[in-house]
């Protein structure tokens, strides 16, 4: 360090316990350090964190003019929310996008991350890369929303000309719309953030768990069940409660391929919430997030207790 | 790292088959991950009015840069610009600068200020303190986005006040409102709530928790101060978390698209994005994606079509959006694998 070394009453030695054991001034200077350290994030955590999320709560309970002063309505704007007979329809959209989007790509992560270890370094390294290769979802759905074009997309011809089908509806049909919503996420599944996440959990178990296994005439899938899966516990329930979370709101994948069409098959809570915001009902906006907010809290809980996390990991 | 497969009798038949079938297995798995940048690719170099042929062009028969050229003329002036996206014709350069912008201020305020909070949590706090100020910083995280969606935008109307405009309060005394500051319709309005993450936090602190207190108690000793410390002994220790984080953030800031879509009003200021989306639907609402009008001669068939653009515009621009994720991707990849280290909520 090129610092000058500045004098203080340190002890000598001890440094492991030495924390109660400072002289006072150097003390009172790294509290006002710390502080110092946690001064930024904080306020920003509480100007855009937490104040939004109590005003949240309070702009439900007015009408929210957006010129005119607004007032106190009370529980009006929730009532009405719950009276929109699109609601319904939008949480059901929502329901099973996310269920099926959770179900059909959660697992991908997980078997690519513990594949991939399985790989000697250099292969490892080269797949990892092609692996990870990451892909703009604007992109991407723009890309999907050509393959589903029913003229001329990539799909339809394999379909009729391949398949020899009759002309397929895909993301016209309010019946399938959801399916192929969520479909090129399972074509095209890549680790992610997830996958990431596995990889390095992995890396941090011992091998002799392994070797233990081994010894016993632990197999291949033996040993992702009973050693991999179990050390990954922690880690997969994060990223689930995160995937759902994500999944139940989404909005840039259906907006851009369906704009909630066809006849709102496709429309999700959140679009719905975004044609209110353009139509400036605010309140009523407001109070269908917090409907939201609510039934995703329902379900992280209910996962939660049914989903405890490993005590030994 | 081979921790599956025994490290005895490796050499048996159905083992190697096991294992070369598994790698068999993550080979074609890489195939249809890299299947759309292949379709995109192909596609933006593919004459107009093939990407409308109805049998696909998987391969590029006819290749021409004819799409490539357009999109960067466009670049230089408005015209062809104007023509693809109606009224809303900028030189593409002024959206590429704009996401570039959100996204670099975002990181370069918000790695430090996260970090930060993230080592004081870790290491300088004990106890209760350290307990109720991670709560404090993670509390939100499994807060939906949408509950915040509409106080975040009246705030950014109307900081310091989450109130719509009619209700800003009045300074005591007087009629007059509390002088308030709009950040809507310039790129602080993305920039701003996204400068505390409370996911990137949690990165963070589940990185720096695994730095043995040993190491900074030595320092220490030897009187650095706290910020000092940070700077010359953890940051470098911690380049492997710093560089998964900027890549997260990095693609979540450039792809973001709800975000902007609310706050960006002025076509000037918006990201690439949201004009990838707005030429997109002015294209597909002129007709010139429906392969009816488009033979049929229609007027914004013959502009767009006689300009040879079509959907391998589109996929030049897609490219363009992911291209500057990708650079990230590959400057940051050799650490990604050792930065993540989640310790779960507890």
């Amino acid at each position: 360090m090129s610092e000058p070394v500045t004098e203080v009453a340190a002890p000598v030695g001890g440094s492991e316990v030495a924390q109660p054991a400072q002289a006072p001034r150097l003390r009172r200077r790294s509290r006002l350090e710390t502080w110092l350290f946690l001064l930024p994030a904080a306020l920003f955590q509480l100007v855009w964190g937490w104040y939004p999320l109590l005003m949240a709560f309070l702009i439900s309970l007015t009408d929210a003019q957006p010129m005119l002063p607004s007032h106190f309505t009370g529980l009006e704007s929730y009532i009405r929310v719950w009276n929109d007979p699109l609601v319904g329809q939008a949480f059901r959209v929502t329901f099973i996008y996310g269920a099926m989007l959770v179900a059909l790509t959660f697992v991908f992560p997980l078997l690519i991350a513990i594949f991939l270890m399985e790989l000697p370094p250099r292969l490892m390294r080269w797949m990892m890369i092609l692996w990870f290769l990451p892909i703009s979802v604007i992109a991407n759905s723009i890309l999907w929303r050509y393959l589903y074009n029913e003229q001329y997309g990539l799909l339809e011809y394999i379909a009729t000309d391949i398949l020899h089908l009759p002309h397929q509806p895909f993301l016209n049909d309010p019946h399938q719309v959801l399916f192929w919503l969520v479909f090129p996420s399972v074509v095209v599944a890549g680790p992610g953030v997830a996958g990431l996440a596995y990889m390095a959990a992995l890396q941090g178990i011992p091998r002799s768990y392994f070797e233990a296994a081994e010894i016993e005439g632990a197999g291949f899938w033996r040993k992702i069940w009973t050693v991999s899966l179990p050390r990954l516990r922690p880690v997969i329930a994060v990223m689930l409660v995160y995937g759902i979370i994500q999944g139940l709101q989404d909005y840039t994948w259906p907006q851009i391929l369906t704009g909630g069409q066809p006849e709102g098959a496709s429309r999700t809570v959140m679009l719905y919430l975004f044609s209110y915001i353009q139509n400036q009902r605010y309140a009523d906006a407001t109070a269908l997030s917090i409907y939201l907010f609510l039934a995703i809290f329902t379900i992280v809980v209910l996962f939660r207790t049914f989903f405890k996390e490993d005590p030994d990991a | 790292m081979s921790m599956l497969f025994p490290k005895v009798g490796r050499k048996q038949p159905l083992l190697r088959l096991g294992w070369w079938l598994m790698v068999i297995v993550l080979a074609l798995g890489v195939l249809t991950h890299l299947l759309p940048f292949y379709i995109m690719i192909v596609t933006s170099i593919t004459p107009a009015q093939e990407t409308l042929s109805t049998t696909p062009v998987l391969w590029p028969l006819h290749p021409t840069l004819a799409a490539w050229k357009l999109i960067f003329q466009w670049a230089e002036n408005s015209g062809a610009g104007a023509l693809l996206a109606g009224s809303a014709g900028e030189p593409f350069w002024v959206y590429f600068w704009n996401s570039f912008f959100m996204t670099s201020v975002t990181l370069l305020i918000s790695i430090p200020v996260t970090s930060m909070a993230a080592y004081a949590t870790s290491k300088l706090l004990r106890g209760r303190r350290a307990r109720w100020t991670f709560l404090f910083f993670i509390g939100t995280l499994m807060i939906p986005l949408a509950v915040l969606l509409i106080p975040l935008l009246f705030l950014t109307l109307n900081f310091p006040f989450a109130l719509p405009g009619g209700s800003i309060p009045t300074i005591p005394g007087t009629d007059e409102p509390f002088p308030t500051l709009s950040l809507y319709d310039t790129p602080w309005a993305i920039i701003v709530p996204g400068i505390f993450n409370a996911y990137n936090y949690l990165i963070f602190k589940g990185y720096f928790d695994t730095i043995p207190d040993s190491v900074l108690q030595a320092a220490r000793v030897d009187g650095g101060s706290e910020f000092n410390i940070f700077r010359r002994i953890v940051f470098p220790m911690s380049i492997p978390v710093y560089s998964v984080v900027a890549w997260i953030q990095f693609y979540a800031v450039w792809d973001s698209f709800l975000w902007p879509q609310l706050v960006i009003q002025s076509n000037d200021k918006a990201p690439t994005a949201l004009a990838i989306y707005t030429v997109m639907n002015n294209f597909i609402n002129s007709g010139v994606m429906d392969r009816a009008t488009a033979l049929s001669q229609s007027a914004a068939m013959r502009s767009a079509l006689a300009a040879g653009l079509s959907w391998n515009g589109l996929m030049v621009l897609a490219l363009l959006q992911t291209f500057p994720i990708f650079v990230m991707f590959i400057l940051c990849r050799e650490y990604l694998l050792r930065g993540v280290r989640i310790q779960g909520l507890k």
